[in-house]
């Protein structure tokens, strides 16, 4: 019984901190520029899923990136899933500088063992 | 009687979301030049309502009998924008309300599908043009052969609607 409840405790703390510095690692500092914006969202997905995968739990991964120049206009972004409430969980993580907003949502489903 | 049993499931399914959202927490970290906000829709302690996870008896399924049908999702993807977008203008506190509904009709569409053994997750973006320049990007860790994607981008004068699906089997 312990084992499957630790299986999702405690996933998300790590979760948040690396989003966080994968993103700061990657656009930190930097202004919104159109030529590089590509590099920059492939970038910080793919750090994302490599910090994921380096945890080597038992977990399916999704990772959303958006980036979005600052310019007065308003986004909304919402998610619904159909998956078993008590293995499976979603993080996000909201940056913003001067000139841009970023976005990157992690979504996990568990793999049955 | 299917009606009544339907509708249980969709008032279980309200009531599960209403004690998700109180568990929403968010924290905010601010550096010299950006803020960054992270919300977890799941907290680290126990509520007793949480269930356990359930142990799952060996089925010796190698794989899924019936697929994730892509061209069926876009469609329905296609449909569900264009409907509730078609003619209408941005503004902001309808374009929330907006995402949340489509969220959860798209869902309530594929469900209908009734693809066994598939996992759901939805994304809904709705912005305003005004000339800005946006990128979206996502990768997943998966099995290639099981699971997929469906997406769709919608656009009007005065704003842009994406939605997305991707569909993970559950062995």
């Amino acid at each position: 019984m312990d084992f499957f409840q630790t299986r999702k405790q405690y996933f998300l703390v790590p979760v948040n901190e690396d989003n966080r510095r994968c993103i700061e690692g990657v656009i930190g500092g930097t202004d919104y520029n159109q030529s590089k914006v590509n590099q920059w969202t492939a970038s910080v997905v793919e750090h994302s899923l490599t910090h994921l995968v380096k945890q080597g739990r038992p977990f399916k991964y999704i990772v959303n990136c958006t980036i979005m120049q600052k310019s007065g206009a308003g986004l909304h972004t919402a998610n619904s899933c159909y998956w078993d409430t008590a293995t499976d969980g979603s993080c996000t993580v909201r940056w913003e500088n001067r000139t841009m907003y970023c976005v990157v949502s992690v979504f996990a489903v568990a793999v049955a063992l | 009687m299917a009606g009544k049993a339907g509708m249980w499931s969709l008032v279980k399914e309200r009531v599960q979301k209403k004690n998700i959202a109180a568990r929403r927490k968010d924290s905010t970290v601010r550096t010299k030049d950006s803020i960054s906000t992270v919300s977890c829709l799941d907290e680290l302690h126990h509520d007793d309502n949480t269930r356990m996870a359930i142990t799952m008896e060996n089925t010796y399924q190698m794989g899924p009998y019936k697929r994730f049908s892509v061209a069926a999702v876009t469609d329905i993807l296609e449909d569900v924008l264009t409907s509730y977008l078609q003619e209408e203008r941005y503004e902001g506190e309808w374009s929330q309300k907006m995402t949340k509904t489509i969220c959860e009709v798209i869902r309530a569409r594929v469900k209908d599908l009734m693809i066994p053994r598939y996992k759901i997750i939805i994304l809904v973006h709705i912005g305003q043009i005004t000339g800005q320049s946006m990128q979206m990007d996502s990768r997943c860790l998966w099995d290639k052969s099981n699971d997929t994607t469906a997406s769709y981008s919608f656009k009007n004068r005065s704003l842009f609607g994406v939605a997305t699906v991707y569909a993970v089997y559950f062995e």
